[in-house]
């Protein structure tokens, strides 16, 4: 868990309470504010500071508990509880939606109803899961029955964390009510399988409730305690004492689930046309191949969540009823990270390429834990790179859809002779105009089986398109030769170092224009210049060159030093240095982002206010659901207009959160 | 005596002026090989070598150890030479001996010893019988430098082919810059021929990717990564001096300044240590972007343009230049921004 120095600055602190405040009410924010402003209180300093009844602030905090958006340690040395704010989980609550879309599109609909009532539920016992209502059915429930149910649960869950017992009975008999009109089981525990072998979501453990300083502290105490450092002296026991601690926090925050729930290296729910084999998905390819009506297949496998239907029993066997689930933002970090990655490689090469590179990243993302091992992003040039697994051709071929069409998206290696080859095969081909395309498929299908020629000639072509990804422009991949054959890698650094690079460059861009951004490249890869050689290298006249300079130094991108040659440091005898520094100026761009950010909340809630008799009028419980009716025409395209500027107002906010994931936590 | 030296030292120049050419240095032997002096006589041609530096046919140098050299100077120039002043002509060796790279004034005056009034007059009475003409040097654009008026400046002085009169030319590199792009572009990716593309058509329709793509439009593809065919520095080079849009011949030192602008530029990049470079654009794409420049950037949004958006460029704050005064209650504040309700009209359209 990464806890730096993120909410010390005022606009992410202000950010974080704003959020809290969107999504939770007034209560939340003013415990969290409080315990921001003054960081760890006791119970009674913080509600002196907060001004909050007992009653509002045991409700509030056991509530925030809950959704881990503050920590609480009990001291065994005085017996207080310390509370502080979590000011990570907070911010993470803009990214829920980005994680709910990421999971559909994954592992589809019904997936991410599950994941967003995890969310909804900051954590949750598999039983109280499992009774609930909304999650019984494949099909989504009407949405305004099932947002009051939540409310409901949200009260029992909240009732959950201080009686750990007495849930039971209230959610069973809250579960039975609604079983008759559930047509299909849903699959909740494969489903949550699936989602546990992503590693989307982790178990809960008790060290999850405790700042990570505070979890420091525990595990070093413990090391410090064990009699086999007690033994070693001085430095090597230094030495020891750091790697026990670490080994004992690892022990102790862990609570991964995915490793027991893969299969072959592949976690469960992985759409079966990536999977190994060629059971009975390939011969229902086959099938809709004669067929001909390609429409069909498709939407079965939307519909019927692939893994529902293993036959191997395994996934009827339900998941641990007292496990408690929460979502593991580190990995879906690096999930949406790799979406990244994928969208770079889509603005160059060709897309056939880039859906190979996700076939790539997606193999590496299951044994991907998180982005990367420091808390901070180290210093530019400090900064090693760090490779990620090697991955063998013949996986990356099974997780590339056998559909995709690899040969037609990259030139041939010597024209000339290539266009000969090409007039020569093509009338063969083209024979049977309609149906050598299905035919076509078959072969491959058995090829495949046979895993003879065909399965080779492929793994050749993906190795062909990564290859290209590892050219110059796109250094997305790069592979290291083995006696057993290719593999592949990503180098997550450099790369995560590049989309920031990119962010940068789309401001400056933006702001300065392209000339700037010329400047501003050669600063990063020459370092500290002088205007003469600048110029030199940039090609630019004088004028605009001094021009540009001058405005991104007063926007605090680029820095000016001076170099004295003598002690009177007169201009006319120093040397002005020009120089780009990356990480001051991500850092800065990073602040404002939060600014941005908690402006455009802030003005969202101010254009709530200027409407509020309006907006209070549609959220009546009568009108609500039935706008149509009760409502005139004219406030009917008023409250489309709001609808909109608000779907445009938090679609910024969340765009801007792509860039402050950019540039503070890949 | 006086007559034989003339007519001997004429005979020599003559022959001198057969068997050398103007900058080669020769020396007492090379003359004497000339078999020009009866005897070889020492004396004699000592006579001979002296009028003619009288008269301006030759130039005094200073060979290797210390020897005695001379240099052949054409009977126009030592015409001209003869009509001027002593000071002048003091001056006019001082300019000569700097050949393209310029002298600055100060160092004239220093290396002649003369007063500054004179030196002026000299270098102005030289420069309005079009001797030496004065230069700018882009090092040091404050300097008054001055150099033989035949002679073409050396890219040191001039900072090489992309300035004009000492002021960067960005009217030309660019035009040259879009040309290399251009044709390197065209060079790094293939054109899929007229015959394949329906082909490969079909088989898209037929995968249920249906992309229908007008006839005119032209499918280009990535050659694999071991594509030996990207242009190099020597193929670029002759390629621009072929086409004709550079008045002078470009060298390939300039061309690879201007391939490694374009790195920069993120429109090329080199390959095998930047002995060959690719574009990362295919020629359509560079195209279409050249001949939009003139017109304007109304068209932000179209994803030809530049590297794309991010939440900053977007959102109403991430241009905000009073972004660092905005906050809650102050008079720049979310609430009285006045950038929103326009941002509002752009982005929803009302």
């Amino acid at each position: 868990m990464r806890h730096d120095d993120f909410a010390a600055t005022q606009y992410a602190a202000e950010l974080c309470a704003l959020l809290i405040e969107d999504q939770f009410g007034d209560l939340f924010a003013r415990i969290f504010t409080t315990l921001q402003r003054y960081e760890r209180l006791p119970l009674p300093r913080l509600k002196f500071y907060s001004r909050l009844t007992d009653r509002q602030l045991h409700h509030g905090l056991a509530a925030m508990i809950q959704h881990h958006l503050i920590y609480h340690f009990t001291s065994l040395e005085d017996g207080n509880t310390y509370y502080t704010a979590n000011p990570q989980a907070a911010y993470y609550l803009v990214r829920s939606g980005k994680i709910i879309q990421l999971v559909e599109s994954r592992l589809g609909e019904y997936a991410a109803r599950v994941m967003e009532m995890i969310l909804y539920l900051g954590h949750a016992p598999i039983k109280h899961l499992e009774s609930l209502p909304e999650l019984r059915q494949l099909k989504p429930a009407v949405p305004n029955g099932v947002h009051k149910d939540e409310e409901q649960e949200l009260q029992e869950t909240e009732n959950d964390m201080e009686l750990e017992d007495d849930t039971n009975g209230a959610n069973g008999a809250n579960g039975d009510h609604v079983e008759e009109e559930e047509q299909k089981p849903a699959p909740l525990n494969s489903t949550l399988k699936a989602l546990a072998s992503h590693g989307y979501i982790l178990r809960v453990k008790d060290a999850h409730f405790q700042s990570p300083e505070d979890n420091y502290i525990e595990a070093h105490k413990a090391a410090a305690n064990r009699s086999d450092i007690k033994m070693l002296k001085g430095k090597r026991q230094q030495e020891a004492l750091l790697l026990k601690t670490e080994e004992i926090l690892a022990q102790r925050t862990d609570g991964d689930l995915s490793e027991g729930l893969m299969v072959n290296g592949l976690p469960r729910g992985v759409k079966r046309k990536f999977v190994n084999g060629i059971s009975d998905s390939a011969s229902k390819r086959l099938q809709t191949g004669h067929n001909g009506v390609n429409g069909d297949h498709v939407d079965e496998d939307g519909e019927e969540n692939d893994w529902s239907e293993d036959e191997d029993g395994f996934d009827n066997i339900p998941m641990e009823s007292g496990l408690v689930v929460r979502v593991n933002y580190e990995k879906l970090d690096v999930a949406l990270r790799n979406a990244r990655f994928v969208e770079m490689a889509e603005q160059d090469a060709p897309p056939t390429t880039a859906k190979v590179y996700e076939g790539l990243l997606r193999r590496i993302e299951y044994i991907t834990k998180r982005c990367r091992d420091t808390d901070e992003i180290p210093r530019e040039g400090e900064e090693g790179e760090q490779f990620s697994v090697p991955i063998e051709t013949y996986k990356i071929v099974d997780a590339v859809d056998s559909h995709l069409d690899l040969s037609s998206s990259i030139g041939p290696l010597n024209p000339a002779t290539e266009a000969l080859n090409r007039r020569g095969k093509r009338p063969l081909e083209n024979g049977v105009n309609g149906d050598h395309h299905d035919e076509e498929e078959e072969e491959q299908e058995e090829a495949k089986g046979d895993d003879d020629d065909n399965g080779v000639s492929r793994a050749f072509e993906i190795n062909q398109h990564l290859k290209l990804l590892e050219q110059a422009p796109h250094n997305l991949a790069s592979h290291v030769n083995l006696s057993e054959g290719i593999k592949w890698r990503v180098g997550f650094r450099g790369l995560a170092r590049k989309l920031r690079h990119l962010e940068l460059e789309r401001l400056v861009e933006m702001r300065y224009g392209d000339v700037a951004l010329r400047v501003l490249r050669v600063l990063h890869a020459k370092g500290k210049l002088d205007e003469k050689r600048l110029q030199e290298i940039s090609l630019l006249p004088f004028k605009d060159l001094r021009q540009t300079l001058a405005s991104m130094q007063s926007g605090g991108f680029v820095d000016l030093q001076e170099v004295p040659k003598d002690a009177q440091r007169q201009p006319s005898k120093t040397i002005f240095l020009w120089y780009f520094d990356p990480d001051r100026v991500c850092s800065s761009v990073l602040e404002d982002t939060y600014k941005a950010m908690s402006r455009t909340l802030q003005r969202i809630k101010f254009e709530r206010t200027l409407r509020r008799d309006f907006l209070d009028k549609t959220e009546r419980s009568d009108v609500k659901g039935n706008e149509e009716r009760w409502l005139s025409e004219g406030e009917l395209e008023q409250l489309q207009r709001w609808r909109d500027m608000e779907a445009v107002l938090l679609g910024v906010v969340s765009r801007l959160d792509d860039m402050v994931a950019v540039l503070r936590d890949y | 005596m006086g007559s034989r030296v003339t007519e001997v030292a004429s005979r020599l120049y003559d022959a001198c002026l057969e068997r050398f050419d103007t900058d080669h240095l020769f020396y007492q032997q090379d003359l004497l090989a000339l078999d020009v002096i009866p005897q070889g006589e020492i004396d004699l041609l000592l006579k001979c070598a002296q009028a003619l530096v009288d008269q301006k046919l030759f130039r005094l140098h200073q060979g290797a150890n210390n020897r005695l050299a001379w240099k052949l100077i054409s009977r126009d120039d030592a015409e001209k030479l003869q009509n001027l002043s002593p000071d002048e002509s003091l001056v006019y060796n001082v300019i000569h001996s700097s050949g393209r790279s310029g002298v600055w004034v100060r160092s004239i005056q220093s290396r002649t010893n003369l007063h500054k009034s004179i030196l002026d007059r000299c270098v102005k009475s030289l420069e309005s019988k079009n001797y030496i003409k004065s230069v700018h040097n882009v090092k040091y654009p404050t300097r008054k430098m001055y150099m033989l008026a035949g002679l073409a400046p050396s890219e040191d002085i001039t900072g090489g082919a992309w300035f004009t009169d000492g002021v960067l030319d960005a009217n030309f590199i660019n035009s040259v810059a879009g040309y290399i792009e251009y044709t390197v572009s065209r060079r790094s990716w293939y054109e899929v021929p007229a015959a394949d593309r329906g082909r490969s058509k079909r088989i898209k329709t037929a995968t249920g990717k249906a992309e229908v793509k007008s006839e005119s439009e032209k499918t280009y593809l990535p050659y694999p990564a071991n594509y030996p065919g990207y242009p190099t520095v020597d193929m670029i080079t002759n390629a621009v001096n072929q086409s004709g849009i550079t008045p002078v011949r470009l060298g390939e030192d300039s061309i690879i300044q201007l391939l490694q602008m374009l790195c920069f530029d993120k429109k090329l990049v080199s390959l095998n240590n930047g002995t060959s470079y690719k574009s990362v654009k295919n020629p359509e794409i560079v195209k279409a972007s050249q001949s939009r420049k003139p017109a304007a950037e109304e068209e932000m949004a179209s994803p030809l343009h530049g590297l794309g958006k991010n939440g900053m460029t977007e959102s109403p704050c991430g241009s905000c230049p009073n972004i660092r005064l905005c906050s809650p209650g102050a008079a720049i504040s979310p609430e009285t921004c006045e950038y929103f309700d326009p941002w509002y009209e752009k982005v929803l359209g009302f």
